[in-house]
């Protein structure tokens, strides 16, 4: 039997769990049931981007250490999987042993939407939305991941929904992780612009796939819109939405 | 021409001599491209897409059967622009015309740079007399409307830039489908290699002021273009 | 040009209330990447063709030094003057002795962001040489005294009324207008002027062809090639990554270059000198000097890593699609390179200590870096220039950190390798920051984060983290497998 393992970011462990567990819900609905590594905790991505290095290869050893054994790693964040997938063999570049384990490791894990269309080939995952529901393009799924239709397909094969473009969908929502606060005065015009978009889309529901772009985008519609919502794709998907 | 060695020897060692030292890094490989689809093109098409091409850059052009129906139109563009003094090339395009006296029977006066025995009365002809300057090309590129010109003793490069007007005439049989077969004839015998090549694709442009582009910056506002059979 | 890169935010502050430039910088973005898309086809497969820019690209990098020397070989052949500056202030050197020689009165540039990198227009000042930038752009913004805004339009900010104070005041316009056409046909006359009686005209380079020892240079507007024709001595400026291999990898790049740069096919103009004029021509420079300017570069090439910062062509197509860039223009950039290639060249030329903010002003989305038609991944270099502060590296000049966040990331990290320290540190700081929530939402934390929370809130940190509600979660396991398995649908 194939060992499926999840990968829980920290942003999800602790603001969004929700999110986590729509997740392991979704993917048991279609026949998944995924193992949860307790001793998980961050993929290292905080340290990485502020040029902590050698604080970020403790995070990917620990992280190598715990999934190392499985046959399958699922996130629902893309760039979380960015981090593993492309980062982790340049940081440990100059230790040959932890280079191949970081190597094979890169081709065995997944953003949650890419393995349930590509890995499961699933596209009806029993969701469902009545009303139009557009999709903003996160930059490190769309261009470090070269993940989009699979996210647009398990959308549009949701019962009543109705896809709707968002206009300048592939543009940076302004989160950047730290620069959101560092940055904060370029960042909050990234964003209401973004959100300016999903209101001139017209649609009902703004889902993605990244928990940093969600709490950028509903942390600014929290504010300033609060009768518009996103919502993380594995909540739209198994049907939980925000305290479910 | 005699060979110049270069000047300031340390600074050039030093240089190279840095870059040099360290080991040379990884070249990617050169992906296969398919070829341009003008590449494909016969000779009517190929008018046909430079013309298009040239149109949309606001290109004005013509087309005539031969040198005589040429310079009739030539006649009439005098006419419509009350062209009083222009400049003209004498390349292998235009001298055949015999220009010079055209103009006089018509009390237009053409002026040719072997007319001017400094290049200081060249200059402020060209730049302040004359009206229009009238030239042939070496080749027109169908893939977008561009003229291309070596210039030299008879084909000087102000002529096609100096004045607010050009006019290009271009024999049919000088044009090729894209940038590749001019640049291989004229940089292929690297024995023979010209001093000076413009390409040109349409009139001077900018919109450098508030994104605004508007045709005519310090080149020519204008560019006709005759082509010719 | 005075150097202002430490005072990022303040300029990016200030532009970004600009909201002239603001509704510029908005419309910008979707246009050029529609035009690019709608010309990059043009190729049958435009992906190969942007592969191709990047070998050819690459490969300069690889052979840089052979590349050079055949370069110089090939244009002194055909009787340039190849001559090399170590840094800025030798390459002002040289081009000050020949205008001196020449008795150049006056000179007319065209636009060149090297010669802005060396000051060249503040050291002929300073000797009484006048030196006109004919770039209708480079014009207004030198008569203004302001940096470039943008790589290609350097003034496309300007408000028109600002330009027609400008031009009657400088270029001897006599009647206002705010016409554009108008406008650019007052700098035609005035620019005129000085083209027809220059002695000497200063070049950039777009592309030093090494199989023929050409130089090429794109323009829309003539004013390259007014410099090339008019005067007896012309002066082109090119630092050293600029050589290209072959004529064929030049037109290549020319069409990359285009479609990239302003949505075009090809520039109005593309110009191409091997040497100076020939024996019989009546215009044309005399001499051809080419001046090849190192600068700080054979030091980034020496670093493995930094050295694909030398694959720029300088097209713009970064700027063109950033959405900081989108957001503050290029002035808070603060020297002669904005926007995404500005932010990868700056730190190399001037240290990583005097450039702080332009790498990490970035959220790192790789829009540059897909759009690139030279190959070079900006979002890596900035985590590299991030990195190398943090280690206080020598040779880049990384300032090292405030100790606090330092101390911050150390024992972060060591909470990420053990999980009981991790679980540890959420619930201590739970409290603390719940003590902030009202219903579940924080709208503040008083001075912490405020720009956060200026105008978005945050959600609470959840009463029961995800690793807190495993054990409920795993219980509901539908096969009843504690351990977990892909099983049977």
């Amino acid at each position: 039997m194939e060992k499926v393992s999840l990968f829980i970011p920290c942003i999800v462990d602790l603001f969004l769990p929700e999110i986590g567990e729509a997740t392991v819900h979704l993917l048991r609905r279609v026949g998944v049931d995924p193992l949860y590594h307790e001793a998980q905790t961050c993929c290292g991505q905080p340290a990485m981007n502020a040029g902590y290095r050698e604080q970020a290869k403790r995070a990917a050893k620990h992280f190598i250490d715990l999934f190392g054994d499985d046959d399958v790693i699922v996130s629902p964040s893309g760039s979380c999987v960015y981090m593993v997938k492309h980062h982790y063999p340049q940081l440990l570049r100059d230790d040959p042993v932890w280079l191949r384990r970081a190597e094979e490791l890169s081709g065995r894990i997944f953003e949650l939407s890419q393995y349930i269309v590509d890995i499961l080939g699933v596209e009806e995952v029993g969701a469902s939305f009545e009303g139009t529901v557009t999709y903003h393009e996160s930059c490190h799924i769309l261009r470090g991941l070269g993940v989009s239709d699979q996210p647009k397909r398990l959308i549009r094969r949701a019962e009543g929904v109705e896809f709707v473009p968002l206009p300048l969908a592939d543009m940076c929502c302004g989160f950047g992780g730290e620069f959101a606060e560092t940055y904060d005065y370029i960042s909050e015009e990234m964003v209401k612009e973004k959100v300016e978009s999903y209101l001139e889309s017209g649609a009902d529901l703004l889902v993605l796939c990244e928990p940093g772009c969600l709490l950028n985008i509903d942390g600014y519609l929290s504010r300033n819109h609060p009768e518009k919502k996103a919502l993380h794709i594995a909540a739209f998907l198994a049907g939980t939405g925000r305290g479910g | 021409m005699s060979k110049e060695k270069t000047v300031g020897h340390s600074a050039r060692d030093e240089i190279l001599g840095k870059l040099k030292r360290i080991p040379k890094g990884a070249m990617l490989p050169r992906p296969a491209m398919p070829p341009l689809r003008e590449i494909s093109l016969d000779r009517e098409q190929m008018v046909a897409t430079f013309i298009e091409k040239l149109t949309r850059e606001e290109g004005v052009v013509c087309r005539v059967s031969d040198g005589s129906e040429a310079v009739a139109r030539l006649t009439e563009i005098a006419a419509q622009e009350d062209l009083r003094k222009v400049m003209v090339s004498t390349d292998t395009v235009i001298a055949p015309l015999g220009l010079p006296v055209w103009g006089r029977e018509r009390g237009i006066t053409v002026l040719t740079p072997g007319d001017f025995s400094t290049r200081d009365s060249f200059r402020d002809a060209v730049f302040d007399e004359v009206q229009a300057g009238i030239t042939g090309v070496n080749y027109a590129v169908a893939e977008s409307g561009t003229i291309v010109i070596v210039h030299d003793a008879h084909q000087p490069r102000l002529v096609s830039l100096a004045p607010i007007l050009h006019i290009a005439l271009i024999p049919t049989t000088r044009i090729v489908p894209t940038y590749e077969q001019a640049v291989e004839a004229i940089y292929g015998d690297t024995k023979d290699i010209p001093s000076h090549v413009t390409f040109t694709t349409g009139p001077s442009m900018t919109a450098d002021i508030m994104g605004k582009p508007f045709k005519g910056m310090h080149g020519p506002r204008r560019l006709m273009v005759i082509l010719i059979g | 040009m005075e150097i202002r890169t430490t005072l990022f935010n303040e300029i990016a502050g200030k532009e970004i209330r600009n909201t002239y430039a603001r509704a510029f910088l908005k419309a910008m973005p979707a246009a050029i990447a529609a035009r690019r898309e709608a010309v990059m086809s043009s190729f049958p497969d435009p992906d190969a063709a942007q592969a191709c820019g990047q070998a050819i690209r690459a490969e300069v990098v690889a052979r840089l030094p052979e590349l050079l020397e055949q370069f110089e070989q090939n244009a002194v052949a055909r009787g340039a003057k190849v001559l090399w500056a170590r840094d800025a202030h030798e390459a002002n050197g040289i081009v000050l002795a020949i205008a001196r020689e020449r008795k150049a009165p006056y000179v007319t540039k065209g636009k060149s962001m090297v010669t802005e990198e060396m000051g060249l227009n503040d050291v002929l000042v300073e000797e009484g040489i006048e030196p006109f930038e004919t770039d209708l752009g480079e014009f207004i913004a030198q008569q203004l005294k302001r940096p470039p805004f943008h790589i290609v339009g350097p003034a496309i900010n300007i408000p028109v009324e600002e330009v027609c104070d400008l031009f009657m005041e400088k270029a001897g316009m006599e009647e206002p207008t705010t016409d554009p056409v108008e406008l650019g046909y007052a700098a035609r006359l005035f620019l005129r002027n000085k083209f027809h009686h220059v002695a000497l005209g200063v070049t950039g380079v777009n592309m030093a062809v090494a199989e023929t020892g050409t130089i090429v240079n794109l323009e829309n507007e003539g004013n390259i090639r007014f410099n090339k024709s008019s005067p007896r001595t012309q002066v082109s400026i090119m630092s050293i990554e600029k050589v290209v291999p072959t004529m064929a990898d030049a037109m290549h790049l020319t069409r990359l270059l285009s479609r990239n740069c302003t949505g075009q096919a090809i520039s109005a103009y593309v110009s191409m000198d091997s040497g100076p004029k020939g024996g019989g021509e009546i215009d044309g420079p005399e001499e051809l000097f080419i001046i090849i300017v190192d600068n700080g570069r054979s030091e980034i090439y020496a670093d493995p890593t930094a050295r694909q910062a030398l694959r720029c062509i300088r097209c713009g197509g970064c700027l063109n699609l950033c959405p900081v860039y989108a957001k503050i223009g290029g002035y808070p950039y603060g020297w002669a390179y904005s926007g995404p290639m500005g932010q990868v060249l700056t730190p190399l030329l001037l240290g990583l200590d005097r450039a702080q903010d332009l790498y990490r002003a970035c959220t790192l989305c790789g829009s540059c870096r897909e759009v690139c038609p030279a190959g070079i991944d900006h979002p890596s270099l900035f985590l590299y220039y991030r990195a190398k502060d943090v280690e206080g590296d020598r040779r880049l000049r990384g300032k090292r950190r405030p100790w606090k966040e330092f101390g911050f990331f150390d024992l972060w990290s060591r909470a990420v390798a053990h999980s009981t320290l991790w679980n540890l540190g959420v619930r201590l700081v739970r409290p603390f920051v719940n003590r902030y929530s009202r219903g579940g939402v924080i709208t503040t934390m008083g001075k912490y984060f405020e720009g956060w929370f200026r105008t978005r809130n945050l959600p609470a940190i959840a009463e029961k983290t995800f690793h807190e509600r495993w054990k409920r979660l795993r219980r509901d396991t539908v096969s009843g497998d504690p351990d977990g398995r892909r099983g049977e649908p």
